[in-house]
């Protein structure tokens, strides 16, 4: 690992991660403050009309069940569409500036220009990533925190728990961007890596939605990221949700490999 | 004499143009090596090659012996390289691209930058988005500079500086030649290389066409020749010989090139009417432009 490579990507990196972390931190306060409110507002007679029902479940992409309670509301925060597309713009902004962001700005020539391998530029963008993304999902956590303060203490989810459903979120967070640094490693400009793969996760988003109202779809919803990430499921039962966080983080990683790959591999224009 | 960089029938398309073909170099330690052609005529593609981030189609690049593709990173411990379109990040300034480009080398850059900002004049606290073309490109020039590296990459590098600059630059280039240092530099203006480099290839859509010292290459290039006749009619009846190539021949005056020594001319011109005559060494213009020339008169 080069120092000056981490120094240099995490310069480059921070403005994002703040100005990200701080919207998430206050979205995921406003969500879990309001989000049980509006809950306790709902009969549970309400939920069981079958549009309402499946709306709900087409957020939490997975039978509502039991878990009717204010736990579903808290799992809402972490579903949340808002909530996601923060932590997907941060994994989008972060994985295609190497390579498809430093060939479109034309500053691949100078960094590669240096006594460093593309690996080793791979490697160290890859761990700042890493470290931002982690930087935001505790900012998310901390919003969270403070938002179901004003909530009675007995509806607050256990923070145990809280912890497992943001494992699982980070998890999800590696998958896109493992899909990012792919699609960044084949491209040469930033916008279009940045188009390609928001169309795909807007796609896979709808799929996972679509399918709790249109049954045929259920057979390709494990193509979905969102499928593997149920937050009510955690904090029903509190169960680490082992399976679904290993396919994200082995299709993020192959994916993310196959980009190192490519990057290592590839011919580098930037004029 | 030992060669840093050796290219060897190197080849390169892009899909199915061709940007470089089997071109073949040899720069030896120490020199000042001009590598001349317009715009379009495969100089960036070999450079970016010789960098690692092209790989070549064929043929092979290598720099301290080493492969240009393969172990490029050992190769660049010891280069410093300036690309004809320098792009930085907006947000760095002099200070902390040294600060940073120091702890990639694991090298303090501060103290060299900060004599090499002086001599080019330039404030290091300015940011990259404040700073004019021509401060970039100072920027640039001390960050490939200030490892004091054995082999330095320059593409046009005096594009957008002033002419004091320009001189500032050639003066460092030849102290760090002297030095031992090897100057690789890509250039269209011809005065430049000719006034700088000692040694100089020409490149002519992707291939060399010329790769000697700029003495050899005078010599073998012959001479320009002028003849001014005393009036029309007294030149009118007479042909050149095989040896006069005429480019020009209008009235009083003919225009050419000598390919032989001089006393032969002088010889065929005894006793006819010759008012003056004028026999001297091309500049690097004149050779560059016949190259072109034959080209087109090859596609004729």
């Amino acid at each position: 690992m080069n120092r000056g490579l981490l120094i240099r990507a995490f310069r480059e990196s921070w403005p994002a991660m703040l100005l990200l972390g701080l919207v998430l931190m206050g979205v995921e306060a406003a969500l879990a403050f309001v989000l049980p409110k509006f809950g306790s507002q709902m009969s549970e007679q309400w939920l069981q009309l079958d549009f309402a029902r499946g709306i709900m479940q087409a957020m939490l992409g997975t039978e509502i069940g039991d878990h009717i309670g204010p736990q579903m509301f808290q799992a809402v925060a972490w579903v949340h569409p808002v909530a996601l597309a923060l932590t997907w713009a941060h994994a989008l902004v972060s994985c295609t500036r190497v390579p498809a962001g430093e060939v479109d700005r034309g500053t691949a020539d100078v960094l590669l220009g240096l006594p460093v391998s593309r690996w080793e530029v791979f490697f160290s963008e890859t761990v700042v990533w890493l470290v931002c993304g982690t930087a935001l999902l505790a900012a998310g956590l901390a919003g969270n925190l403070l938002g179901i303060q004003a909530l009675p203490p007995d509806h607050r989810p256990q923070l145990s728990r809280l912890f497992i459903v943001l494992a699982n979120l980070f998890c999800l967070y590696a998958a896109v961007g493992g899909l990012a640094w792919l699609v960044s490693s084949l491209s040469d400009r930033r916008g279009r890596a940045m188009t390609i793969v928001f169309l795909v996760l807007l796609s896979l988003f709808l799929l996972n939605y679509l399918a709790q109202f249109w049954h045929p779809l259920e057979k390709i919803v494990f193509l979905s990221p969102l499928h593997y990430h149920r937050p009510v499921n955690v904090l029903g039962n509190g169960a680490w949700p082992w399976r679904d966080m290993g396919v994200l983080l082995a299709s993020g990683g192959v994916m993310w490999l196959a980009g190192g790959a490519v990057f290592a591999r590839r011919d580098l224009c930037t004029v | 004499m030992v060669s840093l960089i050796q290219l060897d029938n190197l080849t390169r398309r892009y899909g199915r143009r061709r940007a470089v073909e089997r071109v073949s170099l040899s720069v030896p330690e120490g020199t000042l090596f001009g590598f001349l052609g317009p715009n379009g005529a495969g100089k960036t593609t070999t450079i970016r090659v010789m960098l690692g981030f092209l790989q070549p189609t064929s043929g092979q690049a290598r720099i301290f012996g080493l492969d240009c593709w393969r172990e490029s990173k050992a190769i660049k411990q010891d280069i410093g390289y300036l690309p004809g379109d320098l792009r930085l990040p907006p947000w760095m300034n002099g200070l902390n691209a040294l600060w940073i480009f120091g702890a990639v080398r694991d090298k303090d850059l501060t103290g060299a930058g900060g004599e090499l900002a002086e001599k080019f004049d330039l404030d290091l606290r300015v940011k990259v988005r404040d700073m004019s073309r021509g401060m970039r490109q100072k920027l640039g020039l001390i960050l490939a500079l200030a490892h004091s590296p054995r082999l330095l990459v320059l593409d046009e590098p005096t594009s957008a500086l002033d002419p004091l600059m320009q001189q500032v630059l050639h003066d460092l280039l030849r102290q760090l030649a002297a030095a031992g240092h090897t100057v690789f530099f890509s250039s269209h203006s011809l005065s430049e290389v000719e006034q700088l480099c000692d040694h100089v290839a020409i490149v002519r859509d992707g291939e060399i066409v010329a790769n000697e010292s700029l003495d050899l290459l005078r010599n073998r290039a012959g001479h320009d020749v002028t003849i001014r006749w005393r009036n029309d009619a007294s030149s009118a009846p007479i042909e050149p010989p095989d040896f006069l190539k005429l480019t020009r021949r209008e009235g009083m005056i003919w225009q050419g090139t000598l390919d032989g020594p001089v006393p032969r001319l002088v010889e065929f011109l005894a006793g006819k009417p010759v008012e003056d005559l004028s026999v001297g060494r091309p500049d690097l213009e004149s050779l560059f432009r016949r190259y072109y020339e034959h080209d087109r008169e090859d596609r004729r």
